[in-house]
């Protein structure tokens, strides 16, 4: 397989977050990841403690430039995740656009990270470039339910509005998620299914980038068949939780709650189910 | 099933493209089971090595503030530590205050050191003393080639007892496990073969030091290869984990995944360079994700022979 995908995420030296969550599991895939590291941080920022610095939209450029001077800016997919600088976002339109000038055929497949549940945890003047700019250029989206509204500009009674509404701003394939991972909603094209899967008492950080990731993986391999895809993804994601949930509990002791540091996903041990997962949900094709 | 737990603090360069320094040495280590933290010294867009490279390097103090955050939240608590290409000498220096608190924290830490000093790429002069003075005295497993064993140990190796010297100049210096991993001496198999030699210190239950000491004979390659040494570095400590008081055994694994990559990458880069062409830097970066399955379970290609002296 020869497949190169540009990841534009979050560094964390010790956990799983941003490429640190997206690149081993895809690596293990068999993509090639080249990775943008827009921050590199000491871990995540759910931590007591956390530390570290940022890669300005200037430096983003001088990065791009350099793989552009020796001609290897060619890519299949790119993927982003949580960014908070307006500038860099930007930056990476302008990267997308013309990424995709070179191979017309270029995935952008885009977590617009931006809050959950009622409030935001970027600023908020990151929505209109997510709004009015990224969107346009992404191929496949995979918003919360408050991300849809907030990307929509409206409170979303029905998945199926959100999801014309999406559609019509420029993916054609929108996955509906949710924090805890509750009946996802995905939609491509003329596709819609849906999926319900059992909630997990605990707050995982990396998850959502975990997922984005594999939902790039397993839609290049099923392309027509966003199901299958979704199946997959979802799939992988409950087997690392689980896996990830007993260990945290093991190391927190009976009648404890794990420390962020015990949550971190078991990303390394779960190779097996990420290079191969079992399907342990069904969607329903609606 | 019982996973194993170990956990690595890796820092080296990070490059957008390509394998070298962290590129080179996370995914293995990952794919082995080990547990990754990872600090990137640099990120640059690719390696030194294409015509253009452009990025941002990171600080000694820098540094120090990454460590600060993983001390602050008592996780800084590692089995290994590894370091390859270092440019800048404050920056070494500091890698070697945190190697010295880590072992504080762990006195069974490893520190795996590659003293990249003698490549085809930049490495300025004033490190040499910071290497010498300062971090082979606290690494526990080194792999020099011969030139950087002699810059190091201030002795020449010309004859395989004096590769034997050097390496036990480099046990009294600190390291247990030392690896030469190629020098100019001549092989047995002829000269489409190159020399590497090991020698690891154990101490043995009655308190005297036993030496083993092993040679291998490598198939040269005709091709340069940038990332190949933060490879080896990596599978070495994975290998010398598994089998730690075979160095033998942990050679042989070593050197064979270098070769199954090696030779993947290079049938695949005269494929993409076309007949008679010589591959280009691009080209040349190894096959990584597609040697996944030799890297877990390398089939055994050569054989060291270990040395009675």
């Amino acid at each position: 397989m020869e497949c190169r995908v540009l990841s534009i995420q979050s560094h964390v030296v010790r956990g799983y977050v941003g490429n640190k969550s997206a690149t081993f599991p895809l690596q293990v895939l068999g993509f090639e990841v080249d990775s943008i590291n827009s921050v590199q941080f000491s871990n995540h920022t759910g931590y007591t403690h956390w530390k570290g610095q940022v890669l300005t939209a200037e430096e983003l450029n001088v990065l791009y430039e350099g793989i552009k001077l020796n001609n290897v800016n060619h890519y299949d997919y790119i993927l982003t995740g949580y960014t908070r600088d307006t500038s860099f976002l930007e930056t990476v339109v302008d990267i997308v656009q013309e990424l995709k000038r070179l191979n017309p055929k270029l995935v952008y497949v885009c977590d617009p990270v931006m809050g959950d549940q009622g409030s935001m945890y970027v600023p908020e003047n990151i929505l209109p470039v997510y709004r009015d700019q990224v969107v346009a250029v992404a191929d496949i989206l995979t918003p919360n339910q408050f991300e849809a509204e907030l990307l929509t500009g409206r409170t979303i009674s029905t998945e199926k509005d959100a999801l014309d509404l999406l559609h019509q701003m420029g993916p054609d394939t929108v996955v509906l998620t949710s924090t805890d991972l509750t009946s996802p909603h995905g939609d491509q094209f003329l596709a819609r299914i849906r999926i319900e899967m059992p909630k997990v008492d605990a707050v995982f950080v990396g998850t959502g980038d975990l997922f984005t990731a594999m939902l790039l993986a397993w839609s290049h391999h099923h392309p027509n068949d966003l199901k299958a895809a979704c199946e997959k993804t979802v799939s992988v994601l409950h087997h690392v939780i689980k896996r990830t949930i007993t260990y945290a509990n093991e190391m927190a002791g009976p009648g404890k709650r794990p420390n962020p540091a015990q949550l971190e996903l078991r990303m390394v041990q779960s190779k097996k189910d990420i290079e191969d997962p079992d399907i342990v949900v069904e969607a329903t094709i609606l | 099933m019982h996973e194993m737990e170990c956990r690595v603090l890796s820092i080296q360069s990070h490059v957008v493209r390509g394998y070298v320094g962290n590129k080179s040495a996370s995914f293995p280590l990952q794919v082995l089971g080990f547990e990754v933290d990872s600090i990137n010294s640099v990120q640059f867009s690719n390696h030194t090595g294409y015509s253009h490279w452009k990025g941002q390097v990171l600080t000694a103090d820098e540094l120090h503030v990454l460590y600060e955050g993983i001390k602050l939240n008592n996780v800084h608590h590692y089995d290994y530590v590894l370091t390859g290409y270092t440019r800048d000498t404050s920056f070494l220096e500091m890698v070697v205050d945190i190697v010295q608190e880590l072992k504080r924290a762990n006195p069974n830490l490893v520190y795996g050191v590659y003293p990249s000093l003698c490549q085809p790429y930049y490495v300025p002069e004033n490190l040499h003393p910071v290497y010498k003075n300062k971090v082979v005295p606290v690494a526990d497993i080194i792999t020099p080639n011969q030139f950087e064993a002699e810059l190091l140990t201030g002795k020449n190796i010309s004859t395989e007892k004096d590769a034997v010297e050097v390496m036990d100049l480099l046990h009294k210096m600190g390291p247990d496990t030392v690896v030469i991993t190629s020098s100019d001496l001549p092989s047995r198999l002829g000269d489409r073969f190159l020399v590497s030699l090991g020698s690891q210190r154990t101490l043995m239950p009655d308190g005297t030091k036993s030496t083993q000491r092993v040679r291998m004979e490598i198939p040269k390659v005709d091709a340069v290869f940038v990332g190949t040494g933060d490879l080896f570095a990596a599978m070495l400590l994975a290998w010398t984990h598994h089998y730690p008081n075979d160095l033998k055994t942990a050679c042989e694994k070593t050197f064979s995944v270098m070769h199954h990559v090696i030779k993947r990458t290079i049938s695949y880069a005269h494929d993409l360079a076309g007949p008679g062409r010589k591959p280009s830097p691009p080209q040349l970066e190894l096959r990584m994700v597609q040697s996944k399955a030799d890297i877990e379970d390398p089939a055994i290609v050569m054989e060291a022979t270990v040395l009675n002296l």
